[in-house]
């Protein structure tokens, strides 16, 4: 997939721990986890407005579209 | 009516299941008991002549020994195919009882289900082509073609598709966050 999550690095800019993050906005740690390392297939719109509420950012800041070789137009 | 717990249907079918399943291990002990037993005394037939004073009966099933112990053998393989279906479909209720019906393993589960259903089918064609060969004056089995034996094949394997749709959608379930 070609959406990469940008999470480490608004942690890293926001100096916040993934155990903070978790707490705030109700996700587990392990589910956060699979969020950062890019294994998620779906993301609630809630957990989307908690995530951008606590880190006081936007949906586009926290993912990113770069598409590999041959991904452009292909559906995953 | 509940779904889960004491006194759902569920709990009722997981009864039903494990008395078959004891019934199907006892079932199968006694044939093989049996089998055994009357490939000896076809063998040696002193064991029962020396015993017994029955008539000559006990000569004609003497005779027939090796018969009887195949269509006994054959009768033990039909019921360890259904073993093998009870076995399956209670590890299948195991996972439904945890909370967890679309397990990935359920639809390899099914595929068996589904594979011995035909496989006993197709044994049972061959065993009564084979009772026909060797005793051609007896009728033990009906041989003929069944679309009624093969409709819960088909209804499994379609069962089984779509518990692996229910496993896909779990598995992308647990990756949303």
């Amino acid at each position: 997939m070609a959406i990469r999550v940008q999470l480490d690095r608004i942690l890293l800019e926001r100096r916040m721990s993934l155990t903070e993050l978790s707490d705030r906005v109700g996700v587990t740690i392990a589910n956060l986890s699979i969020l950062k390392t890019g294994k998620a297939r779906a993301v609630r719109f809630t957990t989307l407005d908690a995530l951008c509420r606590e880190l006081n950012c936007q949906p586009g800041d926290l993912m990113t579209y770069e598409p590999g070789p041959g991904e452009a137009h292909e559906e995953d | 009516m509940r779904a889960l717990g004491p006194g759902s249907v569920s709990s009722f079918l997981k009864i039903i299941l494990d008395v078959i399943y004891v019934g199907l291990w006892v079932w199968v002990s006694l044939l093989a008991i049996f089998t055994v037993a009357v490939l000896l005394l076809s063998f040696n037939p002193e064991l029962i002549t020396s015993k017994l004073h029955i008539g000559s009966s006990v000569d004609e099933l003497i005779s027939k020994g090796p018969l009887f112990a195949g269509a006994l053998g054959a009768w033990a393989l039909l019921s360890g195919g259904w073993m093998v279906i009870v076995e399956r479909l209670r590890r299948v209720f195991s996972t439904l009882t945890a909370g967890d019906p679309f397990h990935p393993d359920n639809v390899r589960r099914l595929r068996v289900v589904g594979l011995v259903l035909a496989a006993l089918e197709i044994g049972h064609y061959i065993f009564a082509a084979l009772a026909k060969w060797l005793a051609p004056d007896t009728k033990i089995v009906d041989g003929s073609f069944s679309l009624s034996a093969w409709f819960p094949v088909l209804v499994v394997f379609v069962l089984a598709e779509v518990f692996r749709e229910g496993a896909r959608l779990r598995r992308e379930a647990e990756l949303t966050i």
